[in-house]
C-alpha cells in the first residue's frame, strides 16, 4: 500500500489540539422539564503532535469516549475548540468537515457493533472510497481493497463474509481496514483492544505499531490499560470526572488499570494543568 | 417455509373449530324465531334443521362444513338460502379495496412522518407529532366513524353511505371513478386516522433506535453523508420491526374495517357478518372468521418472508 509521507512539521505546531472542551449532558423530560446536568467534559486541553501517540487514560465515566466522540464530531460541545491543522472543527462547513473527517478516523471498542451487520466486508471497506471518491474505477478499488486487507494482514477470503461470521479479532482488523482506506492522519483508538483476549490484543497492537511507523500515522489512544499505554504512548493524559489531572510521559514496567484503582501515574505535573506532548 | 405453512393450516384448522364449537354451543340458535311464531308447528321447524342438517351431531356437522369448505361453498347460509361463498366474495372484495386503499395511505403517510420526528426528536415537530397521534390513539374507531357521519351529513361534501350513487354504472369512466372516490372518502379516511398513530410510532422508535446504534454512530464518524446514512443504514436497519407491523396490517385487512363499515354504510363484510351473527347464521360466521384468519396467517407469512429478504442475518441462520 502506498504510504503518505507526512511534510516535517515544527515541533511546536501539532496536529490536532483541544481547547478548554466542555460537554454536559443534561437529562430531558416533558413533565419535570430539564434536569440535572452531567458534566462529561469540564474545560479539557491537550495537543497531538504529527506522528506522536498521545494516551488518554482513565476510568469508565471519566469522559474519555466523550472525548473522541467530540473530535469526530458525534457529540457537539457546549463550549470550547477542536482544532485540526490550525482550523477550528466546530466552525467549518459541511464540506470541509467531510474532508477532515477523513483524516481523523474512530476505532471503537466493540466491533462488532460499529460495523454494519447487513453489510459484505467488502462492502464495508468499500463505502468510504465511494464518499470520499478515493479511488477512481471499479478496478482500482477491488485493487486498493487487496492492500488494504493485506496491510492489516488478512486474506481477501473475507471479502463476501459478513462482520458476524468473522471473529473479534478479524473484525478489528477490518475496522482499521476501513479506516486506513480514509488514509487518514489520526487514529483515535476508542478502548479498542478492550474488547479482544489477551493473545488478539497483543496481535492487534503490534499491527497498530507497525502501521504507525509504515504509514506514519498520529495516534489518539483512549485506554484504562496503564500497561498498554506504556507501550503505545509518548504522553499519557490522565482523566478524571471530565478533567485532565495529569500529564506524564509514560513509565516502563507499569501494570495495573485504572478502572479497578489499581494503577496510578508516576510524577504529576506541579501545577496539575495540561502541558502539551513534545 | 413449509413448516410454517403447515403450522398455519393447523392454526387455521384450530380457529374453524373453535369458531363452530363457540357458536354451536352458546344459547341460542337460528330456529329460535321460528319456534317462537305460533302459527309454525315444532314439527315443521324440526323438519326444517333436518333439511339443513342441523339436528347431526357436531362433529358430523363439523366435517361437512370442511368438505364444503374443500368445495369452495363454505357452508349455507341460513338466512339468505344460498352458499356462504356466493354471499362472501363480493362483500371481501368491497372489504379489500376500502382496506387495501387505507392501508397503502397509512403506511404512505406514516413512514416519512415517523422517520422525521425521528430525525427531529425533541424539537417541535416530534412534540406535535406525538400530541396529534396521542390525541388519535385516545379516540374510539365508533367515535370516529360517527363523527365523519356528521361532517357527511352536515356539509354534504361526501355521502353517507354506500359505494356508489343511483345510475353511477350508466356515467362515463371518469364520473364514476370520481363517485367512487367521494364514497370512499370517509371509511378510507377513518381507517387511516385510526391506523396512524400505531405505525408512526412505531416507525419513530423504530428508526430512532437505529440512527442511535454504534455502525451508524460510525458511518457518520467516517464522514459518510447524513442522507446516505439515512437511506442506506439506517432505514434497512429499522425495516425489520417495521416489516413485521406490517405483516399484522396484511393480516388485519378484512377485520380491521368491520366497526367502521357498519356505522358508514359501507356494503363491505362488515354489515353481513354483523347481521350474520345477530340471525345466529352460523356458517356465515365461521366463513368470515376463517377468511380473516387466512389472511392473518399470510400476512405473518409474508412478513417472514420479507424479512428473510431483507435481513442476510436471517437467511444466514436459515442456511
Amino acid at each position: 500500500m502506498s504510504v503518505e509521507v507526512q511534510p516535517a512539521r515544527p515541533a511546536s505546531a501539532p496536529l490536532l489540539a483541544v481547547r478548554e472542551l466542555t460537554l454536559r449532558y443534561r437529562r430531558q423530560s416533558p413533565l419535570r422539564g430539564d434536569g440535572p446536568q452531567v458534566t462529561a467534559l469540564d474545560n479539557v486541553s491537550l495537543e497531538l503532535p504529527a506522528g506522536k501517540t498521545l494516551a488518554v487514560a482513565g476510568p469508565s465515566g471519566c469522559g474519555k469516549s466523550s472525548l473522541a466522540r467530540c473530535i469526530v464530531l458525534l457529540e457537539k460541545p457546549d463550549s470550547g475548540q477542536i482544532l485540526y491543522g490550525g482550523d477550528d472543527l466546530l466552525t467549518l462547513a459541511s464540506r470541509e468537515r467531510r474532508r477532515v473527517l477523513r483524516e481523523v478516523q474512530l476505532i471503537f471498542q466493540d466491533s462488532a457493533a460499529a460495523l454494519n451487520p447487513a453489510f459484505r466486508i467488502e462492502e464495508v471497506l468499500e463505502e468510504p472510497l465511494l464518499i470520499h471518491k478515493s479511488a477512481a474505477s471499479a478496478k482500482e478499488r477491488r485493487e486498493f481493497l487487496h492492500e488494504l486487507l493485506r496491510s492489516v494482514e488478512l486474506t481477501d477470503k473475507l471479502l463476501a463474509r459478513r462482520p458476524l461470521e468473522l471473529s473479534g479479532g478479524q473484525r478489528q482488523r477490518v475496522a482499521i481496514a476501513r479506516a486506513l482506506a480514509c488514509r487518514p492522519k489520526i487514529l483515535i483508538l476508542d478502548e479498542a483492544l478492550s474488547a479482544l483476549d489477551l493473545s488478539t490484543q497483543g496481535q492487534i497492537a503490534n499491527l497498530l505499531l507497525d502501521l504507525r511507523e509504515t504509514q506514519n500515522l498520529s495516534y489518539l489512544f483512549i485506554t484504562h490499560d496503564l500497561a498498554m499505554a506504556a507501550l503505545f504512548a509518548d504522553h499519557v493524559a490522565e482523566m478524571a470526572a471530565g478533567r485532565i489531572i495529569r500529564v506524564g510521559p509514560p513509565q516502563k514496567g507499569v501494570t495495573g488499570n485504572l478502572q479497578s484503582g489499581s494503577g496510578a501515574l508516576p510524577s504529576p505535573s506541579p501545577s496539575g494543568q495540561t502541558v502539551p506532548v513534545r | 417455509m413449509a413448516r410454517r405453512t403447515l403450522h398455519g393450516l393447523l392454526l387455521l384448522a384450530g380457529v374453524s373449530l373453535l369458531t363452530f364449537l363457540l357458536l354451536s354451543l352458546a344459547p341460542g340458535n337460528f330456529y329460535d324465531e321460528l319456534r317462537l311464531n305460533p302459527q309454525i308447528s315444532p314439527d315443521t321447524v324440526a323438519a326444517i334443521k333436518a333439511q339443513y342438517g342441523m339436528d347431526r351431531p357436531l362433529p358430523a356437522r363439523y366435517f361437512l362444513w370442511l368438505a364444503s369448505m374443500a368445495r369452495g361453498q363454505f357452508g349455507y347460509s341460513l338466512e339468505y338460502h344460498q352458499s356462504v361463498s356466493s354471499l362472501l366474495w363480493p362483500r371481501a372484495r368491497n372489504t379489500l379495496l376500502l382496506t387495501g386503499l387505507a392501508t397503502l395511505l397509512a403506511w404512505m403517510i406514516a413512514l416519512p412522518w415517523g422517520t422525521l420526528e425521528a430525525l427531529r426528536r425533541g424539537g417541535w415537530i416530534d412534540r406535535a407529532g406525538a400530541a396529534l397521534t396521542a390525541a388519535l390513539l385516545a379516540i374510539p374507531d365508533v367515535l370516529l366513524g360517527l363523527l365523519l357521519l356528521l361532517l357527511a351529513a352536515k356539509t354534504g361534501w361526501f355521502p353517507a353511505g354506500g359505494m356508489s350513487s343511483l345510475n353511477a354504472d350508466q356515467a362515463s369512466l371518469p364520473l364514476r371513478v370520481w363517485d367512487a372516490a367521494r364514497h370512499l372518502f370517509l371509511p378510507v379516511a377513518a381507517l387511516v386516522l385510526g391506523s396512524l398513530p400505531v405505525i408512526v410510532r412505531h416507525t419513530r422508535s423504530a428508526m430512532i433506535l437505529a440512527l442511535d446504534s454504534p455502525f451508524v454512530q460510525a458511518a457518520r464518524a467516517h464522514g459518510i453523508p447524513s442522507a446516505r446514512v439515512l437511506w442506506r443504514y439506517a432505514f434497512p436497519a429499522a425495516l425489520n420491526s417495521l416489516i413485521s407491523l406490517f405483516g399484522f396490517s396484511i393480516g388485519g385487512l378484512l377485520s380491521m374495517s368491520l366497526l367502521i363499515e357498519v356505522i358508514l354504510g359501507w356494503p363491505g363484510l362488515g354489515p353481513l357478518v354483523l347481521e350474520a351473527m345477530l340471525a345466529r347464521d352460523i356458517y356465515v360466521v365461521m366463513a368470515a372468521v376463517v377468511l380473516s384468519s387466512v389472511f392473518l396467517v399470510g400476512g405473518n407469512l409474508l412478513a417472514d418472508l420479507l424479512l428473510y429478504w431483507n435481513d442476510p442475518r436471517i437467511r444466514q441462520v436459515s442456511s
